[in-house]
């Protein structure tokens, strides 16, 4: 008898609430494959400006959705310079003066290193899954491959500056483009990834960009060098001593 | 026409005395009104300077875009060619340069969120009230790359003094980090929350060096020899570099747009400062009404001659008002002049009021008050008696037609 | 007899008498006049300044105002409580507030502003906000994350009622905090300055934000009268100081909050008192002219009262006795005058709105109540009286030097 109603009651789901779930399916599915592991690399992140551009490289770990640690190895004058996100907080260090100052909300909205990826950006990653509705707005193929083509709206009550963010994720859980818009639903920049390459034993696009939606020769591209997939990092890597001294 | 004229004319030295009195009589008055408003404006123009000589100048040169929103990369790149255009302007007084960058100040115990601004400091010194305002430790000098100036507000706040250890993190121009240790050299104290709070200043070259500027600046600052001579070098700054044809984009906004509430300020004391001179304006036409108004009452028993005689009414009302007429600009020329030649006295030495001069001089405010002569602040109250000298000549006017002779002349 | 001959020496030629007395009561009447609008203005500006969050008296943490962050909060709110009910009065208003620096952004603008989580009701006796939202609507207390802000900053983050904004700030457990409000309303306020750092919020979710419990940041008082010289206000701080009875609360005057405004009006009313001598002395050679031009008119009934024996003495004494007469009629007019003409404007206030384009750009209070203070009433009498005595001099001297021939020999 449960049977029967369980059935009769999915049969008889309202379309657009199977459509949400099975969204949000597509959605942590896509973001546990970027982000579900522990990771190890190496890249090269490009600030470009119209008459200007910047070069560094990277060495990154990141475990989940919440820790991270990023420090710049190249050039020589920024070498050190690391900022690490653990829980809650987020933490800069800087060689120079040798001293961790913890980001106070000022910093916040400001761009990370000078990129086009705010230091939000960088705390919130799980801001996706957390705070948004997603809805399947449309299944595509291309090259053999489902696309999927979801928008998210944030929940009313939400701390997120964005209107609307529309995903482009393909079948193999790989997130191909993330369209950031505000209220007015106007795009505001776009994250695109592409170059998919085996690492390891996992697909893995190797270069990602976030563009400036209104200024064309206004990005930040980032290279991957080398990237290691990891079932666990431990938990050292992730606190403030290490970010003075992550062993390079 | 002219009988009238010249017989007005002699009549007035009949009585030498007592036009005499008039004429003096409208003269002070006029004198004392060429003073005060030469006095008022020449405050409103000393508070302008003062206020502007804290931080903002008379005008600035910067990047367009600059003032709205002060991006680290909207910046002048190259100072020395803005320098040799302001060498050739006339009547740009001193300038100087400077950059900014938001960043967190940390000592031992805090971290604030500061716009550190890097500073020249010998030219800053001619443009600005900074250095008077130093209360504790030293100016910078010349050298000084990483020795920094804090308010008294955010010493407090950071609980650091003098020689005491700050650190900077920031942005430079190109995005990469930005820090540095900074040794605390001298604290100051502007009486502006805002500005002690949130502003430390060192040495223009160790800014560069930290935000990674390389040669460039955000701002020149500029102080004009006077009020006056802002909106003519505004003017020519624009012109050169509209000329230059290159796109170096620069704007060159002046104190109004860059503080408006002093001038808002400003307005609202204008405000009751025109209220008050129209009051005296007031009194002063009253005193003067009075004055002309006695001396027909004093004329009576001539009038009513005259009447006798034979002239009408209507001539002798022409008569007086000529006579009203030559008395008074006899009278306001003499004022001008008169209230003219105070006023630039003062405009060279200064009026001091007694009890005021500590304050003034704490917050780097000249503790004498110049007078400022103008075409408006010598004319317009003399004028504006003028025309209700005019006026008010009526009434007397008036008052003869209703003489009957007989009457008149028995007066004593 | 000095007396009972000036005074019908003056009623002898009433006009002449009548010219004099004018002078004297136009200056008189000024002074008052310009007096109660001066101060009528000082106190628009004081109302304002105060209603823009100030308050009459403020109570913080010993150290907010130095350093504004959650950390240095009150706590003792029942304490103070007790203390406020005891100590003012039924028409005294308070309000109790969480203020805090944030960093407000949306999805193309960020920037810094003053976070006030008010209670609405209360506030809305206490500042401006109640009166000022000139779009949408007021906050009402079940209000769950609506915000009020400033036009010029809805202009400047180029959003719209019904949008959205971010706050982030440093919670009591050091951690940043950060909420979505939405726009219910916009508020203008006298200046655009105050219109971009200021957005309101309910008092609650600001400190569930900040994470500061039943803690807040300061309580504004606003007693039913504002006291110009501000003595009254510092009185009734004394009394709460020593009946909240707590080292780490700090109770603050406006005079303490503004010292600017503070000095302003202080040297105001210095400024109005030399502007009395300056309408004095035009006033004063008026009288001096039309004076003497009465004498040298009276020269023969001088010369008379010469020849029938007066002595120079008793005729200066004469003059000036005259002339006190004079003043002293010509002040209480022009007292009498004064307060009537403030009072048929006094009830509804000199209505500045008709200049309101200009006066939006200049920062005029809209509407200005003259009001006279008994002080300046006084000083206006004084003056008037000694130094009108003292020029008096001049011509009362020169009507004692007429000889009896220059008299009668006169046309």
């Amino acid at each position: 008898m449960k049977k029967v109603v369980l059935i009769i009651v999915i049969l008889f789901l309202p379309f657009n609430l199977q459509a949400q779930t099975e969204a949000e399916t597509i959605v942590k599915n896509a973001f546990d494959y970027w982000r579900g592991q522990a990771s190890v690399s190496t890249a090269v992140m490009t600030i470009h400006r119209h008459d200007w551009e910047r070069r560094m490289t990277l060495k990154a770990w990141t475990r989940g959705e919440s820790d991270s640690l990023f420090v710049i190895i190249e050039p020589a004058k920024d070498k050190g310079n690391g900022t690490l996100k653990a829980g809650k907080g987020m933490w800069m260090y800087n060689p120079k003066v040798n001293r961790v100052i913890k980001l106070p909300p000022s910093m916040m909205s400001q761009g990370w290193q000078g990129s086009d990826f705010s230091n939000n950006d960088l705390a919130k990653t799980d801001s996706l899954i957390r705070d948004y509705v997603h809805t399947l707005e449309e299944i595509r193929q291309d090259q053999g491959k489902k696309l999927y083509q979801i928008k998210s709206l944030p929940k009313p009550d939400a701390p997120v500056i964005w209107g609307m963010i529309k995903l482009t994720i393909r079948g193999d859980n790989i997130l191909l483009k993330e369209e950031f818009f505000d209220e007015d639903f106007k795009s505001v920049k776009v994250m695109t990834a592409w170059d998919i390459q085996m690492t390891g034993n996992k697909l893995f696009p190797m270069k990602w960009k976030m563009q400036k939606t209104d200024a064309q020769d206004e990005y930040t591209q980032f290279v991957y060098e080398e990237i290691e997939f990891k079932k666990s990092l431990s938990n050292r890597i992730f606190t403030r001593t290490n970010l003075k001294n992550p062993g390079l | 026409m002219s009988v009238e004229l010249k017989m007005a004319w002699r009549n007035i030295w009949r009585n030498s005395r007592r036009t005499l009195l008039t004429i003096a009589a409208i003269a002070f008055a006029s004198m004392l009104l060429v003073f005060m408003l030469s006095f008022q404006l020449g405050c409103y123009e000393t508070m302008i300077n003062t206020s502007v000589k804290i931080s903002t100048g008379h005008l600035q040169v910067q990047a367009k875009g600059y003032l709205e929103d002060k991006k680290m990369r909207l910046v002048i790149k190259d100072p020395d060619q803005v320098a040799s255009v302001l060498e050739t302007i006339d009547g740009i007084d001193s300038y100087t340069f400077r950059a900014n960058g938001f960043s967190l100040v940390s000592s031992d115990k805090r971290t604030y969120g500061v716009v550190v601004t890097g500073i020249d400091p010998e030219r800053e010194a001619a443009v600005s009230t900074i250095k008077s305002l130093i209360r504790k430790g030293r100016y910078l000098n010349a050298d000084d790359t990483y020795a920094v100036l804090i308010g008294e507000h955010l010493s407090r706040n950071l609980k650091v003094d003098i020689d005491d250890e700050l650190t900077i993190l920031g942005q430079g121009r190109d995005g990469s980090i930005a820090a540095a240790v900074l040794t605390v050299t001298g604290i100051f104290d502007s009486g502006l929350d805002e500005f002690d709070r949130n502003i430390i200043l060192m040495g223009l070259a160790g800014f560069q060096e930290v935000f990674s500027m390389g040669k460039s600046v955000h701002e020149a600052i500029i102080m004009a020899d006077s009020l006056r001579d802002v909106a003519m070098v505004k003017q020519e700054i624009q012109n050169h570099f509209s000329t230059a044809g290159d796109d170096t984009k620069l704007a060159v906004p002046d104190w109004m747009e860059i503080m408006p509430g002093l001038l808002q300020g400003i307005q609202m004391d204008l405000f009751s400062g025109i209220m008050m001179y129209i009051i005296l304006i007031v009194v002063v036409a009253f005193s003067i009404f009075n004055t002309f108004l006695m001396a027909i009452f004093e004329r009576t028993r001539e009038f009513g001659v005259m009447m006798a005689i034979g002239t009408t009414p209507s001539r002798i009302t022409k008569l007086v008002m000529f006579e009203s007429i030559c008395m008074t600009l006899v009278g306001i020329l003499l004022g001008i002049l008169g209230g003219s030649l105070i006023t630039l006295y003062f405009q060279k030495y200064g009026i001091s009021i007694a009890g005021t001069e500590d304050i003034f001089k704490e917050y780097g405010i000249p503790d004498r008050l110049y007078p400022r002569l103008s075409l408006i602040s010598s004319t317009a109250g003399p004028l504006v008696v003028f025309l209700i000298t005019f006026v008010s000549s009526v009434f007397p006017a008036l008052k003869i037609r209703k003489l009957k002779p007989v009457d008149a002349m028995k007066t004593v | 007899m000095y007396v009972i001959l000036a005074w019908r020496n003056i009623w002898r030629n009433p006009r002449r008498t009548f010219v004099i007395l004018m002078a004297v009561i136009i200056g008189v009447w000024s002074m008052i006049f310009l007096g109660a609008l001066m101060r009528g203005m000082e106190r628009e500006m004081l109302k304002n300044a105060i209603s823009t969050l100030t308050g009459s008296i403020q109570i913080h943490h010993r150290d907010y105002l130095d350093d504004p962050v959650v950390n240095n909060s009150l706590d003792n709110i029942g304490r103070l409580d007790t203390a406020l009910d005891k100590i003012l009065g039924q028409d005294s208003l308070w309000a109790k507030r969480v203020r805090v620096n944030a960093v407000v952004s949306n999805a193309r603008h960020s920037g810094g502003v003053t976070l006030v989580g008010i209670e609405p009701e209360k506030e809305k006796a206490v500042s401006f906000i109640g009166k000022a939202v000139t779009q949408g609507r007021y906050l009402v207390k079940e209000d769950k994350n609506k915000i009020l802000v400033g036009r010029a900053f809805l202009k400047k983050f180029n959003t719209k009622i019904g949008n959205k904004l971010i706050f982030m700030s440093q919670g009591t457990d050091n951690e940043i905090a950060s909420k979505a409000f939405r726009i219910v309303g916009v508020f203008r306020a006298e200046s655009e300055a105050v219109e971009k750092r200021f957005a309101f919020v309910p008092l609650p979710q600001a400190a569930g934000m900040l994470k500061m419990g039943n803690s807040i940041s300061e309580i504004s008082i606003l007693l039913p009268e504002l006291d110009i010289s501000g003595k009254k206000e510092a009185l009734v701080a004394k009394k709460l100081v020593a009946a909240i009875d707590d080292k780490t609360i700090n109770v603050e005057t406006w005079q303490d909050l503004l010292p600017m405004m503070k000095a302003y009006l202080e040297m105001s009313g210095f400024f109005l008192y030399i502007w009395y001598f300056v309408v004095f002395v035009a006033m004063g050679f008026g009288i001096v002219n039309t004076t003497l031009m009465a004498i040298f008119e009276r020269m023969r009934e001088f010369g008379l009262m010469k020849a029938l024996g007066m002595r120079p003495v008793q005729i200066i004494i004469g003059v000036i006795t005259e002339s006190f007469f004079l003043l002293v009629l010509g002040i209480s007019l022009g007292t009498g005058f004064g307060f009537l003409s403030v009072a048929a404007i006094a009830r509804n206030g000199i209505d500045l709105s008709a200049l309101a384009a200009g006066a939006e750009m200049w920062g005029i209070p809209r509407k200005l109540y003259p009001e006279i203070w008994a002080q300046d009433v006084v000083v206006a009498g004084l003056v008037v009286l000694v130094l009108g005595i003292f020029v008096s001099l001049y011509p009362a001297v020169k009507a004692a030097r007429f000889t009896p021939t220059q008299a009668m020999t006169k046309n």
